[in-house]
């Protein structure tokens, strides 16, 4: 068995991992805000998150086997983030539809996701130190 | 996932914005040069310079496939080609002036200061924008080493 890896803290790495996707995708977003023709992109975490969380799996394949594949059970549990391209919009006469405070204000949204997220394993690290410590 | 690839991104804004801060500048100090380039033995203006930014990407077999499997961002910018402003040059009435032609008029560079300064302050804060970013990206980082602690 290993220490961190039950669901809560692999949701958090994924979070994580999502977080800093967006990070990037929003840095690419404003540094191409003068670039003609240039599409925005963002990223679709929470929303699949949330969808995949909130119904439930039609179908659990039982395993009597530790070798026998997952069938919609744990190995799939979580999404990958997704990277979506917005190409309807326009919001220049460049074509370009990049909206520079539309990026800005998503980009101090997702730091303090991330911090948080951070502070979250952090949290989740030091309750497992203090079990390894145990009564000392 | 690359530890620094965000300040990459961020980077080749900041490069691409300085060069046009550049080319601007360029274009404010040539504002009233006449003696640009000699063409067949007349004297042609300066002629206005222009960027042309594109997105840079890699469009790699790998990199499609990497985009459709985990979802990955584009590379940043990067400044295609200067290009010369092909509008006319201004006309002016200076028969004192040692590049008039025969009639007495000069032909001064189709430089506008108005419209350079306009692409000078939008080039500035693009600058901040990108600066923004990098100081997030730097965030992240230094957040992220606090894992644990």
């Amino acid at each position: 068995m290993s220490l961190l890896d039950n669901p809560g803290f692999r949701l958090l790495e994924r979070s994580m991992d999502a977080a800093a996707l967006r990070q990037k995708i929003i840095a690419n977003n404003i540094a191409n805000v003068d670039t003609p023709r240039f599409k925005r992109s963002e990223v679709r975490f929470e929303e699949l998150l949330r969808r995949q969380s909130s119904n439930q799996k039609p179908l659990v394949g039982f395993r009597t086997d530790p070798r026998h594949f997952y069938i919609g059970g744990p190995a799939d549990e979580l999404p990958f983030p997704q990277v979506v391209s917005d190409e309807k919009s326009i919001m220049n006469n460049n074509l370009n539809n990049v909206d520079i405070d539309y990026e800005m204000a998503q980009m101090a949204a997702n730091q303090l996701r991330y911090y948080v997220l951070v502070q979250e394993a952090g949290n989740e690290i030091r309750r497992m130190r203090t079990a390894i410590d145990g009564r000392r | 996932m690359k530890l620094t690839n965000g300040f990459d991104i961020s980077a080749t804004a900041l490069t691409a914005q300085r060069l046009r801060m550049d080319i601007i500048s360029s274009n404010i100090a040539n504002a009233e040069t006449t003696r640009g380039r000699l063409v067949d033995g007349h004297w042609v203006p300066y002629t206005r310079k222009m960027v042309v930014f594109e997105p840079k990407p890699t469009p790699s077999f790998n990199q499609l496939l990497r985009n459709n499997m985990r979802g990955t961002s584009g590379e940043g910018v990067k400044v295609a080609r200067i290009i010369e402003d092909r509008s006319p040059f201004k006309q002016v009435y200076d028969p004192g002036h040692p590049d008039a032609d025969e009639n007495g008029y000069v032909l001064k560079p189709n430089v506008d200061i108005l419209k350079e300064m306009v692409d000078m302050i939008s080039a500035t804060r693009s600058y901040e924008a990108n600066v923004t970013a990098l100081n997030a990206t730097k965030g992240f980082i230094t957040k992220a080493l606090e894992i644990g602690k």
